[in-house]
């Protein structure tokens, strides 16, 4: 078709409109690309196209027959429009699925894992059990590693004669010139002292921190090792009120049907003093040392131990660990073999 | 202490045999049992026998033939031991007998004459350690010759007990089978046998003077004359041997026996070398002696001694002296039964590193009351043992402790346990425990002298709590007042997640490093990191200084890692070191540090360069951005352990408060590691205490102009000031810049650089036309030019 033909006759524009749809349909169906069917498009509809010129001739048409004859020209173009239109639409979805075809990758190759570090089991503990504690409304505070011997020992009511203050049993420091010595805290309780000396009463509190003892390292010692300490000073605290704060923390810590028992110990800071056991793994285990606050520390701090009573506990994050999770040897938890940390998530 | 059931029953009647139910009654009353076991004999078909006849052997001299009547028949038995006659009662094996398990004694001919069995030793049996020959059982069990033929496991204790328990420090009145009996005797409401000890006075041949009253408030002594020292029948060595003590002599069991079962401790002196008069006394500065562990020791004048006219004889509480030592030709001995003052004893056991069994005993205080029944209870069984005679005895007594009394409030009780209780039932309690108490509400109860723990009505009401039963306390669970998480705890946690979140293995090491670990450093002489505060009585060399850095650590568990070929190590840390500080203690900041090394591809496609310095200052990025950090900036440095022209000091608010970087690779080898080594440490206390209150921007919703801008600059001109230059000349525009390229070589001159910038400059109110941009552009380039010498190399 000579797309430059007058069209000027209104029965020529005809033929050539009637031609143009016999012939375009099946053109347009074996158009096998997108940019092919482009191309045929503009052929077909474009400014160029017999369309096109029979809209430009529509001026030039007798005025009776303008209107058919522009009816005629709109319905050749809008249905081959759709046409094309129709026939995009399939050459699209074809492209696109084998563009996803062409795009294929072997999804069993290893993926870009996010490198992800952890955070220390024993800090993991200490944390979650700061948590428990924090959500029975206490607060947390730590404290100095390197201590006076006067905090660690004589503020807590250790006699004199303790065979704890040993040098075989505690790390001293050759350090200062204080009248009791520096040593590494072997408890996280100085910080009781501390505490009560600089807030007023009353006191719901956890510590956790780093402890240090003259023990060679095997399964179960370590000269390094990590305590939670907590103390609850107020007008009326009782022993049951340890009782079940400590049996809430059981169920909390090691799950809802924790068995736990209380049985008499000695701590020179706690009068009366109890261990809590718990039955875990078929066995009844020590789970913490705790008791009254003992009068003696209150006067040190300047509580009114008429005023005031309270209960203390403490608890060793590393074993806790260990029992969790089937750890068998604590000096694993001070390996900084990555295939261990790795574990710890 | 270690004692066995057959033992405490003498004692105390209890209501069960069950080692369960009494492990589970003593754990009850505080004293923890560590565990308990049955005393097994493996030994069946030994009966009891008599020696008739005991002759030459035909063929042999090493061995005799005796004639053993064993009740239903007389055996012929070949035995090598010689420590017996004829009419000795001895355990005999028959043949068919078993011992040790499996081994079974069949008759058999030894060098031509038939034995019909074995007469046994202690050790053959598994009852004892005495190998010097057989055991002879009319010294051991007198009533023995009345049951000829009988099994010889009717003269044991069968089915006795060993229980081993932890007694508290506070106890000492525990440390003794009688004190445990006591104990359960309360426990159980059955009545707890008086041990029947006085022993006739009568004025002793030594004389004993007290100087210090205060650290010997009481002193006994008592003598024995007329013993032989030789061995202990077979009961006492048994049950000593069961608690844990090793049988020595008659003389030295004795006292021992006596501390096991009473808890007091005694002393032994030979009664002929020891003078006539007693001094109790300080030492003399520099007094020399010679104890009985044959050690010789300068004594100080604190030191409290046992003195004769002539010289010390025994470090109070703590040792004997050698001179006056019982030996086997001892045949008198002057026992000393005395209340040593703890504190004085644990000074010259300390001073002296010298604990023994006693000294531990009196450093925790014993029972000033109980000195002469210590002395006569030894006395005692050396009369039966050694063949002994009770002599004269001395007590002095100066210092009679007066006995505690406190009142105890019904409501103190209420107010400590949370529960209520009658005063009947409490006083009924502490009577149960030995208190003496009278009244209603306060109970004046008075302390018995062997409870020294017992000073206030808290210790009281511990007494009722344990033998009420904990247990029987109902539990109240009860919320606080406290405020949470503080924010530095809170700060804490993000920085340790971040960590965790930027790929890196948090380790916990321990808080002391040895010298060579900080010497390994290299750090200079004047660095303060380089001098540690020094453990005192360290375990281990490598663990003799507080750590100064964290680096030290970090750097051998990355080395240990890559030992092992696990490569692609990245490590943190947080946690105290310890430098020296104005106040009494010493400076315990918290530090962050961290480490990486190794590191090849880490998967299929990586390339896989491993760390080098700008993943340390990168890290730093994202800790101070994430952290909130105001004024974070880095400035090069030069400082050990690091690479002195691939570190930088990290900047926070105007300070500088750590240093990131690579390793010195001197540093690196040093520890193993060859290729780049990253790591820094950081002042962890700044980092959360530092944070930046910030405020909401609403993003700019008009389209950004982006543009690259590359400067030519002399190669040493650092990258930090081009972009400084840039963010203050574009303030307030400039979204985003990115250096994007770095180069040097052709067509760029020799001794000069290339730095390309892409820059997203945007407004918040307006579409930025390029008219807009160019003078912004133009006052970048002049400012960069101006700050750093360089010149545009054009847009790009």
């Amino acid at each position: 078709m000579d797309p430059t033909a007058n069209l000027s006759e209104p029965m020529e524009t005809h033929e050539i409109l009637e031609q143009l749809r016999a012939e375009s349909p099946a053109r347009i169906e074996q158009a096998e690309t997108v940019e092919a069917l482009e191309g045929l498009a503009v052929e077909i509809t474009g400014k160029r196209s017999p369309i096109a010129a029979g809209r430009r001739s529509l001026g030039s048409a007798p005025p009776d027959q303008r209107r058919d004859l522009g009816r005629a020209i709109n319905d050749v173009a809008v249905e081959l429009n759709a046409l094309i239109d129709a026939r995009r639409a399939v050459l699209e979805a074809v492209e696109a699925s084998q563009a996803l075809e062409s795009d294929r990758v072997d999804v069993t190759l290893p993926g870009r894992v996010p490198s992800r570090g952890t955070t220390h089991l024993i800090q993991q503990v200490m944390d979650e059990i700061v948590d428990i504690f924090v959500a029975m409304g206490y607060t947390a505070a730590t404290g100095p590693e390197a201590e006076t011997e006067f905090y660690n020992f004589t503020a807590l009511n250790f006699p004199v004669a303790h065979p704890t203050r040993l040098e075989s049993d505690t790390l001293y420091l050759d350090y200062g010139d204080v009248p009791e010595g520096i040593l590494l805290r072997t408890h996280t309780s100085p910080m009781q002292a501390r505490y009560m000396e600089e807030h007023d009463p009353p006191v719901y509190l956890v510590v956790p921190g780093r402890v240090f003892r003259r023990d060679p390292m095997d399964p179960t010692h370590s000269p390094v090792f990590h305590q939670i300490e907590g103390l609850a000073v107020d007008t009326d605290i009782t022993f049951g009120d340890l009782k079940g704060v400590l049996d809430h923390f059981a169920r909390e810590f090691l799950g809802p049907d924790i068995k736990t028992k209380f049985i008499p110990h000695y701590f020179p800071f706690t009068e009366p003093s109890a261990e809590m056991h718990v039955f875990t793994n078929g066995r009844w285990m020590e789970l913490l040392g705790c008791g009254m606050v003992n009068p003696a520390v209150f006067e040190a701090v300047g509580y009114d131990p008429d005023e005031v009573t309270g209960f203390a506990f403490g608890m060793g994050a590393d074993r806790l660990a260990m029992v969790r999770h089937g750890i068998t040897d604590l000096r694993h938890l001070f390996d900084p073999d990555r295939r261990i940390l790795e574990q710890y998530r | 202490m270690m004692f066995t059931l057959d033992w405490m029953s003498e004692f105390v009647d209890l209501p069960t045999n069950d080692p369960e139910e009494i492990a589970e009654a003593l754990e009850s009353l505080g004293h923890e049992v560590e565990g308990w076991e049955r005393i097994q004999h493996r030994f069946d078909g030994v009966v009891i026998g008599k020696v008739l006849e005991v002759g030459a052997h035909p063929n042999a001299d090493k061995v005799r033939v005796t004639r053993v009547d064993v009740g239903d028949e007389v055996l012929d038995i070949i035995c090598g031991a010689w420590n017996f006659e004829a009419g000795a009662i001895v355990p005999v094996a028959k043949p068919g007998a078993v011992l040790q398990g499996d081994f079974k004694i069949t008759q058999r001919k030894i060098r031509g004459v038939t034995s019909n069995g074995m007469i046994c030793s202690e050790s053959e049996l598994e009852i004892g350690e005495d190998e010097a020959g057989i055991m002879v059982l009319d010294t051991d069990y007198p009533t023995a010759a009345e049951g000829l033929g009988r099994d010889f496991t009717d003269l044991l204790p069968e089915g006795d007990v060993v229980f081993d328990v932890t007694i508290t420090p506070n106890r000492p009145d525990c440390m003794s089978v009688y004190g445990l009996a006591r104990e359960l005797a309360a426990f159980y409401q059955v009545p707890l046998a008086v041990p029947d000890l006085e022993l006739p006075g009568g004025d002793a041949r030594t004389s004993v003077t007290i100087v210090d009253d205060v650290a010997c408030p009481r002193f006994v002594g008592r003598e024995v004359t007329g013993i032989a020292v030789g061995q202990s029948p077979h009961q006492i060595r048994a049950r000593l041997a069961a608690a844990g003590v090793r049988p020595i002599s008659n003389v030295v069991d004795a006292s021992n026996y006596a501390m096991m079962e009473f808890g007091h401790p005694t002393h032994a002196f030979d009664i002929d070398r020891l003078g006539d008069t007693v001094v109790v006394r300080h030492a003399e500065q520099d007094e020399p002696m010679t104890t009985l562990d044959d050690v010789d020791r300068n004594l100080e004048d604190f030191d409290i001694v046992v003195a004769d006219a002539e010289r010390p004889v025994a470090i109070a509480g703590v040792m004997g002296g050698a001179d006056t030592e019982v030996d086997d030709d001892t045949t008198g001995v002057f026992i000393e039964a005395a209340y040593w003052n703890p504190p004085s004893v644990l000074l010259t056991s300390k001073r002296l590193g010298l604990r023994s069994e006693a000294s531990a005993r009196f450093e925790r205080g014993m029972d000033p009351e109980f000195c002469r029944l210590a002395a006569d209870r030894v006395a005692q069984i050396l009369v039966e043992t050694a063949g002994g005679t009770v002599a004269g005895v001395v007590d002095e007594y100066p210092a009679p402790p007066t006995p505690r009394v406190i009142e105890l409030h019904m409501s103190e009780i209420e107010r400590v346990l949370g529960i209520r209780l009658a005063s009947a039932e409490a006083a009924a309690l502490l009577l149960r425990l030995g208190f003496d108490v009278i009244g209603d509400d306060p109970l004046v109860v008075t302390v018995p002298t062997r409870r020294p723990d017992v000073v206030r009505p808290a210790d009281l009401i511990e007494e009722i709590a344990r033998l009420y039963g904990f247990d029987n306390i109902p539990g109240r669970l009860r919320f606080g007042t406290g405020l949470g998480l503080p924010e530095r705890e809170n700060r804490l946690r993000s920085l340790r997640s971040l960590m965790a979140g930027a790929g890196y293995h948090e380790i916990f090491s321990f808080s002391f490093i040895g010298a060579a670990d900080l010497e390994a450093m290299q750090l200079p002489a004047d660095d303060p990191a380089r001098t540690g505060i020094t453990v005192v009585n360290p375990l281990r060399d490598e663990e003799g200084v507080m750590r100064t850095t964290l680096l030290p650590g970090l750097l051998k568990a990355a080395a240990s890692n890559l030992a092992k070929r696990v490569d692609d190590v990245r490590l943190f840390e947080v946690g105290k070191v310890f430098l020296p500080g104005k106040g009494d203690l010493p400076d315990q900041p918290d530090r962050l540090g961290f480490i990486a090394a190794g590191g090849g591809a880490r998967q299929w496609g990586d390339e896989g360069g491993g760390y080098d310095v700008y993943d340390a200052t990168g890290l730093w990025d994202l800790l101070s951005n994430t952290m909130s950090v105001a004024g974070s900036d880095l400035q090069t440095t030069e400082r050990a352990p690091f690479h002195p022209g691939r570190s930088a000091e990290v900047i926070a608010d105007g300070r500088v408060i750590g240093i990131v970087g690579e390793i010195h690779p001197a540093v690196a080898a040093t520890h193993g590691i060859d290729g780049r080594v990253i790591a820094g440490e950081i002042d962890a206390d700044a980092l959360v205490a530092m944070r930046d209150a910030w405020r909401f921007q609403v993003p700019s919703s008009y389209p950004p102009q982006v543009f690259d801008l590359a400067f030519e600059l002399d190669s040493p001109v650092a990258a930090g000031d081009v972009l400084a230059a840039i963010d203050t000349a574009g303030e307030g525009l400039i979204e985003k810049r990115t250096v994007f390229d770095v180069y040097e070589g052709d067509p760029i001159p020799e001794g000069r650089k290339s730095i390309a910038v892409k820059l997203t400059v945007r407004a918040p109110d307006r579409t930025l036309s390029d008219e807009d941009v160019a003078p912004i552009r133009k006052a970048i380039v002049d400012a960069v030019e101006a700050a750093t010498g360089g010149t545009l190399r054009g847009s790009v």
